[in-house]
């Protein structure tokens, strides 16, 4: 082995760089507080494994990112981890930046003869910042989409050459293939190249110039070997767990649902981020994009000379403690701006259900070529709310909002339609206080009809009894997919009550040819009874002239037939448990 | 050596075996953490390069069965015809492939069974033609020759083994294939997973 050591050393000179490498003298001994550089390091180092490793399954285009991401996320055997290992180390590099940052400011690391190396910090800065922003939209999920969307308008706030800038950067007009391809290949080529040719530069001066000492010197001087090596790996250490320990909390990266342009979504930057969000609700774009940058920018230049008096080193550190604590502020205002929006919350809500029901359908059925986003725009439980929420949600209400999550502001006018035509939902129709409460009928003409007045409020003690079963019965007909239909005993038993006990059949219809002042209830709440209704409840079958304002959807051709389907299948559907 | 350097500076302070056996204590510590983080990427991310290792394992006893023709399309006298195989899905990775042409079979009927034979020349791959001529299959690229059961006919022909047949099943009126190719160009015959 010796000789094999003295051969490469022979060879290579390596016993003295490595030498060189290590016995760097640390005067006043090893401390904490020059930890920040090696784990950023290491971080990266982190990042570039993590990320070739990710490369290994990682598609870019339009139809391929979300889907390999996905199949990283849900098929790969440990991918999940491996993701969630360089997203929150990603995270992990922005919070070690400002330790480091502030470590150099507050012991005045960044003054002559350091000027040239503060420099390069800097621009190390905006290099991590960049692949943070590249590296969200890979996963081409509406996050990554919405987020980039508003990062990449920025840009066309420079002047002259910001709409050139901005087609350069998306390539093109519309985000799509060459948008990812653009943005792969700057967050896996040129920014990580740039990075490592800057941080070869800043270790370089950093060695040139030697660790400046913070006074008073607590110890006397060492070496780098071992004593700061231990202090800075366990420093790495403790960073590694956290990343772990967020990647198993979390379960890993999030995934969101794939990037549709034409399905809305609540646009946020990663929280590193949300403070310049938060900036833009008060001030113009350009002023956010261009001024304010560029004004920063050349005072942290000149930072160095700034601090050559003691009176300019303390505006120095202050300058920074005061952009920390704004943008501190401005991200808990964005964040608790966010709380108090309860739309804000049901898009998330909705985001996530999207989210799941992609997952849900891609492990079943697979994902065609075309992408999963042909998924969610063909699946009909999605079609269904959104039909609804477009159509039906101004009157009626599907758990109190629009079937997306979304509140309403207009009031209810119509019946809630969660669960309609179960057991519950007829029983409590057949209820004088439900039915004519806004939850039923209390917003349309029907609270002052005939079954409110005339027969609803009319019943007496035993009739009442018998209504549990006339609700058993009209659910019956309906075949809901998620109701065990009833024995024929039971059937026969009730259908006396409806038409001899309670002598519904009177007004109501049910297999027979009668002419009925009210709805017909034969195959009541079924999927043909609803699209006939749906159709036209104007028919003579159903409200006729005492129609209160439902549209006639397929008479006048205000929805498809398939549109309409879509709709009837998915209220018929049992409601989620929230 | 500067190695011997701090030693000596070390000894100027307090108790040498102390000293040096603290030293000794940072020295491994040192190693050891350093090794943690410098196997820590590779380690969060090796299983992900294992997986396609991981997932062939037990592919052999999954291959799907394929709708190829009705069983009455075949002639009864044994002669074979040539069929493509359409496979109803294709998994590649993240994207599910439907109605994917996979490759072409000789269909031959024995009263109810069928045999069936990779199009694929067992040698180097090539597509075997039926000669009705001399009822034989023959490969043109480097003249191997098989009899009607498969088997090789002539000691010339460099094929190492006969067609690979596949297992077949006769199901509702239809012939139904497990399509698989093989390795070519050994005697066994290996399944490609």
């Amino acid at each position: 082995m010796n000789k094999f050591l003295d051969w490469l050393d022979d060879r290579s000179g390596i016993r003295s760089l490595v030498k060189e490498a290590l016995y760097e003298k640390v005067p006043g001994g090893a401390r904490w507080r020059y930890v920040w550089g090696s784990c950023l390091t290491f971080a990266f180092f982190t990042q570039v494994v993590t990320g070739t490793l990710l490369w290994m399954s990682y598609s870019p285009s339009a139809q391929t990112a979300w889907e390999s991401v996905y199949f990283i996320q849900y098929q790969v055997w440990g991918g999940w981890f491996l993701r969630g290992v360089h997203h929150y180390m990603a995270q992990a590099m922005i919070v070690l930046l400002v330790l480091h940052l502030m470590q150099v400011m507050i012991d005045g690391a960044y003054k002559a003869p350091r000027e040239l190396n503060f420099w390069f910090g800097i621009a190390l800065l905006g290099v991590t910042l960049a692949l943070s922003l590249t590296g969200y939209l890979l996963p081409w999920d509406q996050k990554g989409f919405w987020a980039t969307a508003v990062a990449t308008n920025l840009v066309a706030e420079v002047p002259l050459v910001g709409p050139m800038l901005q087609k350069i950067v998306v390539g093109g007009v519309e985000y799509g293939h060459q948008t990812i391809t653009r943005f792969f290949a700057l967050h896996a080529g040129v920014l990580p190249g740039a990075l490592i040719a800057l941080v070869v530069g800043h270790i370089y001066l950093f060695r040139k110039h030697g660790i400046h000492v913070k006074e008073p010197r607590p110890k006397r001087d060492s070496y780098f070997w071992p004593d700061q090596i231990l202090k800075d790996g366990v420093a790495c250490l403790a960073v590694l767990l956290a990343v772990v320990f967020l990647t198993l909390y979390f379960k890993g990266a999030p995934l969101g649902p794939p990037a549709d342009p034409s399905n809305e979504f609540p646009a946020r930057p990663e929280w590193y981020f949300l403070f310049l969000f938060q900036l833009l609700k008060y001030v113009p774009a350009f002023w956010g994009a261009v001024i304010i940058p560029l004004v920063f920018g050349l005072l942290i230049f000149l930072q160095p000379f700034i601090g050559a008096s003691r009176k300019g080193h303390q505006f120095n550190v202050g300058f920074w403690w005061c952009l920390i604590a704004g943008a501190a502020g401005l991200t808990f205002l964005a964040f608790s701006e966010d709380q108090a929006n309860v739309n804000h919350g049901a898009a998330v809500r909705e985001a996530d259900w999207q989210a799941q029901r992609v997952v849900q359908i891609a492990q079943e059925d697979g994902i065609p070529p075309t992408g999963a986003v042909t998924l969610l725009r063909e699946d009909h439980q999605n079609r269904g709310r959104r039909i609804f929420a477009a159509h039906c949600s101004s009157c009626h209400r599907y758990k109190g909002h629009n079937g997306r999550g979304y509140s309403v502001e207009e009031d209810q006018s119509a019946p809630e339609l969660a669960g309609f035509a179960s057991v519950d939902w007829v029983t409590k129709l057949l209820n004088y206080e439900h039915y004519v409460s806004p939850e039923y009928f209390g917003g349309t003409a029907f609270k002052e009809g005939t079954m409110a007045n005339k027969v609803l409020k009319k019943f007496d003690e035993e009739e009442t009894k018998l209504l549990p079963q006339v609700a058993l019965l009209l659910s019956d007909l309906a075949e809901l997919p998620y109701q065990e239909p009833l024995e024929e005993e039971q059937r026969e038993r009730y259908m006396d009550i409806f038409y001899d006990d309670l002598a519904c059949i009177d007004c109501h219809d049910i297999d027979s040819e009668g002419e009925g002042s009210a709805p017909d209830l034969t195959g009541y709440g079924s999927k043909k009874w609803m699209v006939d209704f749906i159709v036209n409840p104007e028919h003579e079958r159903f409200y006729g002239k005492k129609n209160d304002r439902m549209p006639a959807f397929g008479r006048d051709d205000k929805l498809s037939m398939e549109e309409i389907e879509i709709v009837i299948d998915w209220i018929r559907s049992k409601p989620a448990s929230e | 050596m500067t190695e011997e350097n701090i030693t000596s500076a070390d000894a100027n302070s307090t108790n040498c075996c102390d000293e040096d056996s603290r030293r000794k204590f940072i020295v491994v510590s040192t190693l050891a953490v350093s090794a943690v983080c410098g196997v820590f990427p590779f380690a969060a991310g090796v299983t992900t390069i294992l997986d396609p290792v991981k997932k062939s394992a037990g592919d052999k006893e999954k291959v799907p069965w394929t709708k190829v023709v009705p069983l009455a399309s075949l002639s009864e006298d044994g002669k074979p015809a040539k069929y493509e195989i359409i496979l109803e899905q294709v998994q590649d990775a993240w994207t599910t492939y439907k109605n994917v042409p996979a490759g072409a079979v000789y269909l031959t009927r024995k009263g109810e069974g069928v045999t069936a034979f990779n199009l694929k020349c067992p040698h180097l791959g090539c597509a075997v033609d039926y000669r009705s001529k001399s009822n034989d299959y023959f490969c043109p690229c480097h003249n191997s020759t098989f009899g009607l059961d498969g088997s090789v006919t002539d000691v010339k022909s460099p094929s190492p083994r006969g067609l690979d047949t596949m297992d077949t099943k006769v199901e509702g009126g239809f012939v139904w294939i497990r399509f698989q190719q093989f390795r070519p160009n050994i005697v066994e015959k290996v399944p490609l997973s």
